[in-house]
């Protein structure tokens, strides 16, 4: 069979190129016939015979990969190791373009073997995109509910097995899914369902005692209180990361009083309650446990989640993760959450404005104190610049004791111009001493 | 000073001239440019604005958008920008929405993109040598001019000459080259092209006036070498290329907007409407990052071009002088290569860094998804490269006398950078099918993936780069005895140096196993310390102890052994190989996208081929490059008239001739 293939491929390579040939022949003879001295004449007639062979190479190369280019069967390379020969073999017996063949070989040797090993490596196609379409979660089976759960985790479904997949939520870049496998950055969410029960028994849990907390977000928002069921507590793993972390998951040099983890109603990723449902869904149905119904999900997550802070569902179209947070359009409290100013500050007059993570931004009084201080390196000669820088480049000046690289450097980009002016005006306005001003004049 | 004799003066008035005419060609197109900037409104800093510049500019589409009200009777509609969130007047179309048909993708019986895709990359290839050559000339010719040693001034002087001749001829190819591609895109993507055209509009003919500015420079700066040999019009003649060096980073940075508009945009609204304000569409969130990058890429690009034309010419010399002057060339092309390839990585970092800030999914597609393993095929481009440097290096040992007195340790290199190689393309998480992951029993493998953790895999490279400097010290010790008072000491403290720089390599990465992920992030930090500090301190002490050293004979150039000249061509086509296999992920990381978010491909091509399919393109587009730049080196030599200068001094002498790591 491969002899029979060979000669079909000679075969083909020869009604392809046979005007070249006949032109290497034709070339050949005349230079041939044309020499007068006999010693020379013996030496053509052998280099004539390589040329031919050579010429016949190159044909059968030609054909070869016209053949299978892009057909990933493994014969490509046969094309590129007939020219690496045609020119180690040209370079040996034509002394005259010796470099150039010998040159030219062992770059076709090279890139041949370059191409083998791109070949030889696993070959994953990037298909098309699936088309975008309106969910509508309450209406679907827990099966269907499940199967967005996983789409929006790992991208698509069944490619919770896949290594590397990714959608969404992702929840991959850090959490394991699967039992036994390597989960460094969070906890492995193998028996989740089951183990969040055991979680509410955990001796820094402290159910329905959210004062004792040693963390530094008691609630998910001012009497929220906490979980008391399973679901609840995955409702408030997702709300409030920071009101309970897993013992060797914290920040590093917390003491796990604080969570890497964001928000996941919150920017960037922003799933929306009936996203958020679909996840935890998947959680049960993959282990083959009854999930809770979507309206039990959904109690859980208005538990924790203020109404005025609950995404939209997700309107589909195009877009990535990511995006404006803020146009300034927004009541100032709106603003503040939106951009999350209050996870990690506390905000004077700014309801629920408790963070501990960043100072208290008593800026009025804080900011002509730290321009003068000795450490400050900035470029601000104002409060309201020392604001702007602060909010843009939080690295510009790092107030003491607390830890740099904490606060988010996009803002330039994620809030507008009129949304920071308007922080910008609240904060300069905050005076120690004195009462916030009234949240009116900023809505 | 004497005073200048008439023809002098007449030379030195064609030399000013010149200069202005220059001058005056390189502003031309910020004048151009003005009405288009004016029109289009300013620009914002890097990063972004700041709040007053958005907040006024916001305050002047409002008040645009007033005015068309109150002249024109009907309301100037007020886009958001989809990077920078500013608002502007919506000045454009909104970008087509293509289907699958002839209207919008017409075609030959062949996938289109594979035909972009090449002539893409060859004009690519072309531009990168011809604006990374003169950047060589302009290095050489300079050190040429400062060198006191006449007869090495002379041999840089040639040197630079030959760089330059062999650019121009490539030069006309890559304009031959940028005209196939606008006609290849033209033909098969006509509404993508019109779409970015539209957008491109304000600085198109910027783009095309700068070519004519580089073009007139180029000549000039050529035709004019004879001419403007000595004294003052040697300097206007370097300065020459330094005006010819800045209009071609300025074109280049104009292209790379365009690729970096298609990964970022901004500067258009959601719809892809543009919004009046030309800065905000050509500083996009990756144009910086991608700039520098590119600039980096294009001379080590250009560094292993040279050094294989040097190859060629070496394996083809017919004298010892011949052989002597390109096994020279072959060498500093070689270094200067290699010295811009090892900042490239760090460009590339931050690349990437600004990649995953812009959006995060697009970085894990790159590094951790789709396109995951064509990564592992950089890494072991990466450690050929190095292997090759330092194997040219042991040759390079071979021309001088007393370098086989090194000969007996590289066994012990050898083995460190296998397995410095082995470690560092180890990987950890890969993308893996269902039925593969079934078959492995886990996401890692059950003995490898305990072992490509990121510290181990830095200690890997980092392995080699450190053997890599000590080769290049060897070969500045190569055919000298240090003969400083303090030499005993200076030997112990550098190889103790070293060791220690390993210990703590090897220690640290053996150390990241214990340690959770986020946490041994950090270990890098230490690594690369100890590397730079052999880099800084390490070549800095060779070189102090190389002060007034005893030479044991002179360097040899031309005594090489042919086949460090293959090591050379090695060098260049698996720089030339990275280059079109980065290319290829920085571009096909768009997913189905034309641009990013704006406008969808709809061609029956907007998916991404396997990695087989891509590196056979890849190789193709390789040897198509070589074939071609090797029949310009044939060209070349055809306008060959004088033999290469002779020159024995040893070049050690000269700072630029010293290795790229040292330097």
């Amino acid at each position: 069979m491969e002899g029979v293939k060979v000669v079909e491929l000679l075969t083909d390579a020869l009604a392809f190129g046979w005007p070249f040939l006949a032109l290497v022949v034709g070339v050949s003879l005349y230079r041939y016939a044309k020499e007068k001295d006999p010693e020379v004449k013996k030496n053509m007639t052998f280099n004539i015979l390589i040329g031919v062979v050579a010429s016949v190479m190159l044909l059968v190369a030609i054909v070869n990969y016209k053949d299978n280019f892009g057909t990933n069967d493994g014969k490509l390379p046969v094309s590129l190791v007939l020219i690496t020969s045609l020119t180690f073999l040209m370079g040996v017996y034509f002394t005259n373009i010796s470099a150039l063949m010998k040159i030219g070989g062992f770059m076709f040797f090279v890139a041949a073997a370059l191409s083998g090993y791109g070949n030889w490596l696993p070959q994953v196609e990037g298909g098309f995109p699936p088309p975008v379409v309106k969910l509508d979660f309450q209406s679907m089976s827990g099966q269907q509910l499940g199967d967005e759960g996983e789409k929006i985790i790992f991208g698509g479904i069944g490619q919770s097995k896949v290594q590397g997949a990714i959608g969404k939520g992702q929840c991959p870049l850090c959490h394991g899914f699967n039992q036994g496998f390597l989960s460094e950055r969070a906890p492995n969410l193998w028996d989740v369902p089951a183990r969040a029960e055991e979680r509410l028994k955990h001796e820094k849990y402290h159910m329905n005692d959210p004062a004792s907390r040693d963390t530094v977000q008691k609630e998910a928002f001012a009497g929220s209180g906490t979980a008391t069921t399973g679901q609840e507590y995955i409702a408030e793993s997702h709300s409030c990361p920071n009101c309970f972390v897993v013992p060797g998951f914290g920040v590093k040099g917390s003491n796990d009083t604080e969570s890497p983890m964001p928000r996941i109603h919150k920017p960037p990723i922003s799933l929306s309650i009936g996203e958020m449902a679909a996840v935890d869904t998947w959680m049960y149905v993959r282990e083959g446990k009854e999930a809770p119904t979507y309206e039990d999900i959904n109690a859980s997550y208005e538990k924790f989640i203020p109404e005025a802070d609950r995404p939209k569902a997700s309107e589909g179209g195009d877009k990535a993760a990511g995006g404006v947070l803020a146009t300034g359009e927004e009541p100032i409290t709106d603003l503040f959450m939106a951009a999350g100013c209050p996870a990690c500050h506390t905000i004077p007059g700014i309801k629920d404005a408790v963070g501990k993570v960043g100072p208290l931004l008593m800026e009025g009084s804080n900011a002509p104190k730290r321009i003068k201080d000795a450490g400050y390196k900035g470029k601000a000669k104002s409060t309201r610049e020392y604001i702007t820088e602060s909010i843009l480049s939080p690295s510009a000046y790092v107030v003491t004791d607390y830890p740099d690289n904490q606060m988010p450097k996009d803002f330039g980009k994620t809030l507008s111009a009129g949304a920071v002016n308007k922080i910008v005006n609240y904060l300069s306005r905050l005076q120690e001493g004195q009462d916030p001003p009234p949240i009116e004049d900023f809505n | 000073m004497g005073r200048l004799n008439d023809g002098q003066a007449r030379k030195k008035f064609l030399a000013v001239a010149g200069l202005f005419a220059m001058g005056a060609m390189l502003v031309l197109p910020i004048f151009a440019a003005l009405p288009a900037a004016l029109a289009g409104g300013g620009g914002g800093s890097a990063g972004g604005p700041p709040p007053e510049v958005l907040a006024a500019q916001k305050a002047a589409a409002a008040a645009a958008a007033a005015s068309g009200e109150g002249v024109e009777g009907e309301k100037v509609e007020v886009g958001r920008d989809v990077y920078y969130k500013t608002e502007g007047p919506v000045v454009g179309a909104p970008a087509p929405k293509t289907a699958d048909t002839s209207e919008f993708y017409p075609r030959y019986n062949f996938e289109s993109r594979v035909l972009l895709w090449v002539a893409n990359q060859q004009h690519l290839y072309y531009g990168s040598f011809v604006l990374a050559v003169p950047i060589f000339c302009m290095c050489v010719e300079f050190a040429g001019m400062v060198s006191k040693d006449k007869a090495m001034a002379k041999k840089y002087d040639q040197l630079a000459y030959d760089f330059i001749k062999i650019s121009l001829t490539a030069y006309s190819l890559t304009a031959i080259l940028g005209g196939i591609l606008i006609f290849t895109f033209l033909t098969l993507y006509p509404s993508f092209f019109g779409y970015l055209s539209s957008i491109f509009r304000p600085v198109m003919h910027i783009y095309a006036l700068m070519f004519v500015a580089e073009s007139g420079v180029l000549y000039i700066y050529y035709y004019g070498w004879d001419k403007m040999r000595e004294g003052v019009m040697k300097w206007i003649h370097l300065s020459m290329c330094v005006v010819l060096n800045v209009i071609g980073t300025v074109l280049m940075f104009l292209a790379n907007s365009w690729i970096a508009f298609m990964m970022s945009p901004a500067g258009v609204d959601e719809q892809g409407r543009y919004l009046g304000n030309i800065w905000h569409v050509l500083h996009t969130a990756l144009w910086n990052p991608l700039n520098v990058h590119r600039i980096l890429g294009n001379m080590a690009f250009g560094g292993g071009v040279v050094a294989a034309y040097a190859a060629y010419r070496f394996l083809s010399a017919k004298t010892d002088e011949e052989r002597a002057h390109y096994d020279w060339m072959g060498y500093i092309a070689m270094s200067l290569g290699v010295a811009f390839l090892i900042p490239l990585p760090f460009a590339g970092y931050w690349l990437m860094r600004e990649v995953y800030a812009y959006r995060q999914q697009m970085g894990i597609t790159l590094m951790g998804g789709l396109l995951a393993w064509l990564f592992i095929i950089q890494a072991t481009m990466i450690g050929i490269l190095f292997l090759t440097t330092n194997y040219y290096l042991w040759q390079a040992l071979g021309r001088m006398s007393g370098g086989e007195r090194f000969q007996k340790y590289i066994k012990y290199f050898v083995f460190i950078l296998v397995v410095g190689l082995l470690v560092f393309i180890t990987p950890h998480t890969i993308v893996m099918t269902p039925a593969e992951l079934k078959a492995m029993g886990g996401q890692q493998h059950p003995v490898l993936g305990n072992y490509g953790v990121m510290s181990a895999k830095n200690g890997g490279i980092n392995a080699i780069i450190m053997t890599t400097i000590a080769s290049f010290i060897w070969y500045q010790r190569g055919n000298k005895m240090p003969a400083v008072s303090w030499s005993s000491f200076g030997n112990i403290f550098l190889i103790t140096f070293f060791v220690v720089a390993h210990v703590n390599n090897i220690w640290v990465a053996c150390y990241g196993y214990f340690i959770p992920a986020n946490v041994r992030i950090g270990l890098s930090i230490p690594q690369v310390a100890g590397t730079l500090s052999c880099l800084f301190i390490g070549t800095t002490i060779n070189l102090m102890m190389l002060k007034g050293a005893k030479e044991i004979g002179p360097i040899q150039y031309g005594k090489i052994a042919p086949r460090s000249q293959y090591a050379l061509i090695m060098l260049a086509t698996a720089f030339t190989w990275m280059m079109g296999l980065m290319g290829y992920i920085r571009s096909s990381v768009r997913l189905f996208w034309h641009v990013n978010e704006i406008m969808r491909d709809n061609s029956p091509w907007a998916y991404t081929h396997t990695i087989g399919f891509a590196a056979n393109v890849i190789s193709f587009n390789v040897l198509f490059f070589w074939i071609s730049i090797m029949f310009v080196f044939w060209l070349g030599t055809l306008g060959m008239k004088k033999a290469p200068v002779a020159v024995k001094e040893p070049v050690q002498a000269i700072p630029s001739a010293q290795p790229a790591g040292g330097s």
